[in-house]
This record gives C-alpha cells, structure tokens and sequence, in this order.
C-alpha cells in the first residue's frame, strides 16, 4: 500500500489527538476527563478515517 | 498596475464550481436549498437577538431581567449554533456535491441530518424563548430548579449534534465518489480539507454531547447533577471557535478560484498540510479558555499560555498562500505596484468585498485574540466586554461575511436565480467593517475598563466608572451600523435563494490563470508585510496590557494571576 | 522552483504560519513566559515600581501557592465557618466588615489577631516578609459577604473566596483597568493581594448568576 501523503497526515492527526488523550489520561491532577472522552473519540475516528482511506485505495478500480 | 491584462470572464459563462453546483440533482437542490434556507433563518434570529442586546447595553431600550437574558441566549443560540453549524453543514454538502460533480452519497443520511438539525433549531429556540435563561452554553446550575428547562435545552444540542454527524459522513462518503468510481487517485486540496473538516464536525459532535447528554440525564431522573458542564462546555468552545475558521479558510481557497480562476501556486500538498494542520493545533492550544478556573495549575497556565501562541499558524499559512497566489498570478500578467495588483481584483462583485473584508477583520481578531490568551492578562480581560469587543471581528466580520460571500455565489447557481443588486451588496462590507471598529474599539476599552460581559445594567448603584455607559452606548452606536448593513447583506441573499429569474447580468470575475511572465518569479510582498503588521500590532496591544495591569494599585499572588 | 522569488517559495509561506509565535517575545520580556534553560526573567520594571513586596512581580509567583489558585486543604465547610466568624467577629456598626478593627481598638496592628485561620496552612511564608491578614469573601445569589470590606493600603491580605451556590465572579474594579476572580462553588480560591493606594473599590459579579446578577456587588475600601 502506498502511504501518501494524505493518509499519513490523517494518521499524524490521529498520534496527535491520541497523545493528548493519553496525557489527560494519564495525570489525574488535569482533572478534566471530558478532554480524554472529545480528543480520544476524536482519534479513534481519525483512525478510522485513515482504515477508510485505505480501503477505498484497495477498492478503487485501477486505470 | 493599469498594465495588468485582466481577463474578464465572458457575460454568462460559469465557473467549475457554479456550473457543477447548477448541475447538481434535483433532490439534492432542494436539501441544499432547505439548508441554507435555515441557516439564514438562524441568523436572521441572531442578528435581531444581538441587536437588540446592543441596544439595551447602550441604555437605548430596558427590559425585565429574564426578558434580556433570554434575548441574549436566542443570540448566542441562533448564532453560534444555529447559523454557524446549519451554514458549515450546507457548505460542506454543496461543495463535496461539487467536487463529487454527480451530487450527494448516502443521500438519505444527508437528509436525516437536516431533518435532526432543524429538529435541534426548533427544540433550541423555542426554550430559549421560553425556558429558564441559561445563555448559550446551557450551564445547569442557572436552573438547577427547573430540570425541564435544562433538559429541553440540551435535547436541542443533542439532536444538532446527531444532525451534524450524519451530515458530516454523508459529505466523506461524497468526497469519496470519484475515488472509487476510479476518477482520481487522491483528493484535491479542497477535497481533502473537506475531507478533514467533515471530520473536525463529527468530533465538535462528540464534545457537544459530552458536554450536554449529562444534563439530559440529569433532567430526565437518569443521572447525577451535571457539576463539571463549565469544563465539558470548554472543550466544545474551542472546537466551535476553530472549526467555522477552518471554514473560512476553505471557502477562500474556493471563492479565490471561482473570483480569479487561481490556485494555489504553491502545491496541493502545502495545501493539505495546513488543512491537517487545523486538526492537529486545534486541541493542544484549548487550555487559555480556562485561565480564570481556579483549580488549573500554575504550571498547565504557563504550557497552556505558550501552546496557545500556535493557535494561528494554520490560518496565517492559508493566508499567506491565498495572498501570495493571487500576487503571484496577478504579477504574472504584468501587474506593477506594491499593492496596486489589488486593484485587478473583481471588487464589483460583492462575494469579492465580502471576502477581501472579512480578511482585514480576521487581522483585526487575531491582534486582539494574542492578548487575551496570554495567561498573566486573562484575569483583567476574561469575562469582560473585551471578549465579545474583539469576538464580532471574527464571527461578523470574518466568519458570517465569508460564508455570506460563499451564498452570493452558490445560490444563482443552486436556485437558477441572480443576485440581488450586486451594486448594493458589494458596499455593504466595508460600513460592517466600519461598525465593527466602532463597536470592537469601544468594546475593547469598555472590557479593560472592567465592563462585564453579561450584564444589562452596569450602573451598580452609580458606583460604576462614569466612562462605562458612554463606552456602551458607542458599542450600540458600532452593532446598529453593522446590523444595518449586514441586514442589508442578509436580505439580498435571502432575495437570491427566492430569486427563479436568470439574468444575463453575471457579477464579475476575472482570469488570472495564465500569466505571460513565469508565475512566482517577482516578489510577493503584501502576504509578508500584513503579516509583520499584524505581528507589530499584537506587539503594541500587547505591551500596552501589560503595562496597564502593572500600573493598578494592586498587587496579588496566587490563582495563577501573578500581578 | 528556482527561478522563484523568495517571498513565493513554499518554506518562506509556511514560515510565515509561524509568525505570531513570535510574540513569546514580549511576554518573556514582562516575565510572563519561561526563559529558554529554565526560570523566567525578573519580574518588570513596573513591578518592581511597586516596591516592598519582594516576590510580587509576575517572574515570581511561588511554585508551591502558584500550583493551585484553589486554596489547598481548605474544605469549603471549613471556609464557611472561618468566613462566618470573620464576618461576626469584625462587624462594625455601619455593616461593614474591618479585619483591623481589633487592632484598632488597642492600638496595635492586626497579624496575629487572628491566628485560628492560619492553623494549618502553610501558605504565605514565601510570599512576602509581612505575614498576610486573611480575609474571607462569600459569593451568593445575589451578593458578597461581606458587601464592604475596609482594608488598608500597603497590607498584603490573603483573601479566601468561595461561591456558595453556584459559579460567580468578583471583579475588583481599580480604575483604569480591573482584576477578576472567577469563583466556583465549594471551590476555596485564594489570592494573596495588597492595595498599593487609598481609594474606594466596587466589586462585582462577572459571571452570570441569574436574575439579579446585575445587581450583584460589594464595596472594598481601602484607607
């Protein structure tokens, strides 16, 4: 599969997101678990987006 | 810059985004048409609820306590949520339809979702018509004695939310057509920021129902009182502040094509990295929202405050490309003068002012944004008339003009119609602009002054200072000229939805796409110098607060407000 | 590519996204970012201006109090009793509330004349060589208590503040600009903060409350 670059730019907003849920996660003393709920559901669809990218580039007739 | 060979497109030709939105199917049309139909209603709403709040702030007109605050909750309400939400929604369809060329995918999702938003836009306004004033953001603790009024309002941003997502797939699946048809093998830079921002609506979804499903439960015997909304609110805020900018943004790439047939110069890739990079700054810069909340460390404060400082790079790129593209090909024509190649720009067409517009007004809220989000200076701005003072730049003068722009041209297109008076409405950006300044000015000085955001009568037993209420009523002197002059905008593009005669009488373009000189190879200096000018302006402002609150008679530590 | 101008080239337009950022320049210069390799810079001038209160610029908010604006350990039950014996114990007859009323009386000055509201909170040895008087201000539906505090100029007070029933603010207005405190409920804020002048302060609520939120102030007198 060929990784251009728009897959890899929904991939890197996904890290990003993902990270940042994982950081709100990770130090109780944030004390905002709504942040881990917006960012992380946010990455598991931006994940998900990149799964679509994927599949419609499999899918898509060639020529 | 009277050398510049300026093409003029010829009377009744239509441009790749006209033509494929005037070739869309008829249902489609007509779910388009419904949308926008109700997006302008939603501001229509807004813009008398804000209004009449800036009439009443300024001492013009009196109301009972409720009645005010239930006038700038149906503002805040129709607005923020309503107008912006319903507009982002249609434009993502029409353009995906367009970029699609054989209109919508999941056609029936599509529909659902607009069924639902009006369902939420009716929910919506009706309590705040009628319910416990809770203002925009429906904090339950106003109404921690009337369950129904929390419930019903949150119902509204619930079904919004459920509207909003079910449009936003039915746009990916849309960009995706040509793609599995075998058409193209990636997006364009359009379909990829389209793309990505239907992404961006699924997650403001997410955050609204994070922030507002608590309260449903709580009004229905379901679920605990909802304490945290203030931070769950929060987070929705931000995303509601960035999403309709990347937006914008994306409406100018389009409207840049479509007024000069230019794109961007510098590569769809470039383009793409800075659409991404709306998604990728967006969340970590969230923190200056909640400066004032006593429990946020000392230390998120500082991070929050330098994250922050990124919070424009994805704008400022996507400025400097559109501005350095259109330049570019401009000098490529021949086009002489610092900033004569302006002039070749179709500013007859209203869609044109508008836009050209709502960039001076994007300069003028960020200058003022980069003062606010600044830690040490959030405990004299936050929560003060400063925040609405600078705010109108880019939710009248920026947001609410490009959008207005992007109807002016998709609406002949959509309905079959002509403009309304174009001569008229092309004069109308520059009086918003000028009410915008007197009300932003005064607004900015009235909320450094300590003015309040949320009070009707600031007089406090005559113990407020005697420069308040004249500073308020020049507020309502600067909302009654661009309330005027956006009604005028507002009425010309509701004539054209309503509009079934053509006319021959296209509103002008111009074709920049060829130039005789290599395209790029002269300077292009207005990106960089408005760039450094906006940069020297948060400067001064910037310096200027901070010499202000080092000058008050106080000193204080602790809460993060180190002065 | 090459024959391009610089101000047309892809690297010089994505630095331009850049530019704003370089406001941290002037925020570091009034010490309110950190300095590259650790610290922030002194505090500024101006601050500096205000003379004997060492540690009071913006460079120099203590670590331990900076953490939490938040007063840490005060359980809001506890801020409700301190508040109420503030409040009953230096009433004066015209309603307001004077923390020096005591000292007054008998000629000396108040620190230590209240030394029950300091049991157990270390807070304020590093702030300022002056031990702050505390003071404690209640936010309610539609009101403060107490609605006039008089303090004097030149004293640090360590104000404890709390809304009781739902979110308020207190914005202290100071002429040509003010200072807000947003209070949440059962949430003890605490701020240390001195008035460097005589004068008459209105204090008011910046965070709607309901139907009489405009109506909601206090006074603080400084003399």
């Amino acid at each position: 599969m060929k990784l251009n670059e728009e897959l890899w730019l929904v991939v890197v907003i996904a890290a990003v997101w993902a990270v940042l849920a994982a950081v709100y996660a990770l130090v109780p003393s944030l004390g905002m678990p709504g942040y881990v709920r917006v960012w992380g559901g946010g990455a598991v669809l931006f994940l998900m987006l990149a799964g679509v990218l994927v599949a419609v580039g499999r899918k898509a007739p060639r020529g | 810059m009277d050398s510049i060979s300026t093409s003029v497109a010829p009377v009744g030709s239509r441009s790749r985004l006209t033509a494929r939105v005037a070739a869309l199917p008829g249902t489609d049309k007509a779910l388009l048409t419904l949308l926008f139909g109700a997006a302008l209603l939603a501001l229509v709403l807004g813009l008398f609820g804000g209004f009449v709040t800036a009439l009443a702030r300024a001492g013009a007109l009196t109301f009972f306590p409720d009645d005010a605050y239930r006038l700038l909750t149906l503002h805040g309400v129709s607005v923020f949520f309503y107008w912006l939400y319903l507009i982002q929604a249609a434009l993502l369809l029409v353009l995906a339809a367009a970029e699609n060329g054989r209109g919508l995918a999941l056609r029936p999702l599509a529909w659902l979702g607009a069924a639902l938003m009006l369902a939420g836009f009716g929910v919506s306004e009706w309590i705040s018509a009628t319910g416990t004033p809770l203002l925009y953001d429906g904090s339950p603790e106003l109404a921690a004695d009337d369950p129904r009024s929390v419930g019903v309002f949150a119902l509204g941003y619930l079904l919004l939310s459920a509207g909003l997502t079910a449009s936003a797939l039915s746009g990916i699946a849309t960009v995706l057509q040509p793609r599995l048809r075998g058409e193209a093998s990636e997006f364009t830079s359009i379909g990829f920021a389209l793309f990505a921002w239907a992404g961006f609506l699924v997650v403001s979804a997410i955050a609204a129902t994070n922030a507002f499903l608590p309260g449903l439960l709580w009004a229905l015997g379901t679920g605990p009182f909802p304490a945290d909304h203030g931070t769950e609110w929060h987070i929705l805020f931000h995303n509601l502040h960035y999403l309709p900018l990347m937006a914008t943004v994306l409406v100018w790439y389009v409207l840049s094509e479509h007024l000069t047939g230019v794109t961007s110069i510098h590569g769809a890739r470039l383009s793409k990295i800075v659409f991404a990079a709306y998604l990728v700054f967006v969340p970590p810069t969230s923190l200056y929202h909640m400066f004032l909340e006593p429990n946020l460390s000392e230390s998120v404060r500082v991070v929050g405050s330098l994250l922050s400082l990124f919070v424009s790079v994805p704008t400022l790129a996507a400025f400097a490309i559109i501005a350095s593209s259109l330049e570019a090909s401009a000098r490529a024509r021949g086009a002489t003068g610092f900033f004569g190649w302006m002039r070749g720009l179709p500013w007859r067409n209203p869609a044109m002012a508008n836009m050209g517009w709502a960039v001076v007004n994007m300069m003028l809220g960020i200058t003022f944004a980069f003062v606010l989000i600044q830690e040490k200076l959030a405990p004299m701005l936050s929560d003060t008339f400063f925040v609405p003072g600078y705010f109108h730049f880019f939710a009248v003068g920026v947001l609410t003009q490009t959008f207005l722009a992007a109807l002016m041209v998709i609406l002949p297109a959509l309905g079959g119609g002509s403009l309304w008076r174009p001569e008229l409405l092309r004069r109308m950006p520059a009086i918003v602009t000028i009410g915008l300044l007197i009300f932003g000015a005064a607004g900015i000085t009235a909320g450094v002054m300590g003015v309040p955001r949320r009070a009707f009568d600031v007089s406090y037993g005559g113990m407020a200072p005697a420069a308040w209420p004249v500073l308020m009523a020049l507020v309502g002197v600067g909302a009654t000229v661009f309330a005027i002059a956006l009604s005028v905008s507002v009425y010309g593009v509701v004539r054209t939805l309503l509009s079934l005669r053509p006319s021959l009488q296209q509103a002008p373009v111009v074709d920049w796409r060829t130039g005789s000189r290599g395209v790029g190879a002269a300077p292009a200096w207005t990106g960089p110098l408005s760039v450094a000018a906006l940069v020297a302006a948060m400067y001064v402002f910037t310096i200027v607060a901070f010499q202000l609150i080092q000058s008050l008679p106080i000193i204080a530590i602790g809460g993060g407000h180190g002065h | 590519m090459s024959e391009r101008h610089v101000t047309t080239r892809r690297g010089f337009i994505a630095a331009l996204g850049f530019s704003a950022v370089s406001l941290y320049g002037a925020w570091a210069a009034y010490g309110a970012a950190p300095l590259p390799f650790g610290g922030r810079k002194d505090a500024s001038p101006k601050a500096d201006a205000h003379g004997s209160h060492d540690g009071h610029g913006t460079a120099e908010i203590p670590a331990e109090t900076g953490g939490h604006g938040a007063a840490a350990g005060m359980a809001p039950e506890e801020f409700r009793f301190e508040h109420d014996f503030f409040v009953q114990k230096y009433a004066q007859k015209d309603g307001s509330v004077n923390p020096h009323a005591d000292a007054d009386a008998h000629g000396g000055d108040a620190h230590g004349g209240h030394g029950h509201a300091d049991a157990g909170h270390g807070h304020g040895a590093e702030m300022a060589s002056v031990e702050p008087v505390d003071v404690y201000l209640m936010a309610q539906k539609f009101a403060y208590s107490p609605d006039v505090l008089r303090l004097k100029a030149g004293v640090p007070y360590r104000f404890r503040m709390m809304a009781d029933d739902i979110t308020h603010g207190a914005s202290i207005q100071l002429g040509a600009a003010s200072r807000i405190i947003r209070l949440r409920p059962n949430v003890v804020t605490e701020q240390t903060i001195t008035f460097t002048k005589p004068g008459e302060h209105l204090v008011y609520c910046t965070v709607y409350c309901g139907q009489a939120h405009d109506a909601m102030h206090g006074r603080i007198v400084v003399g």
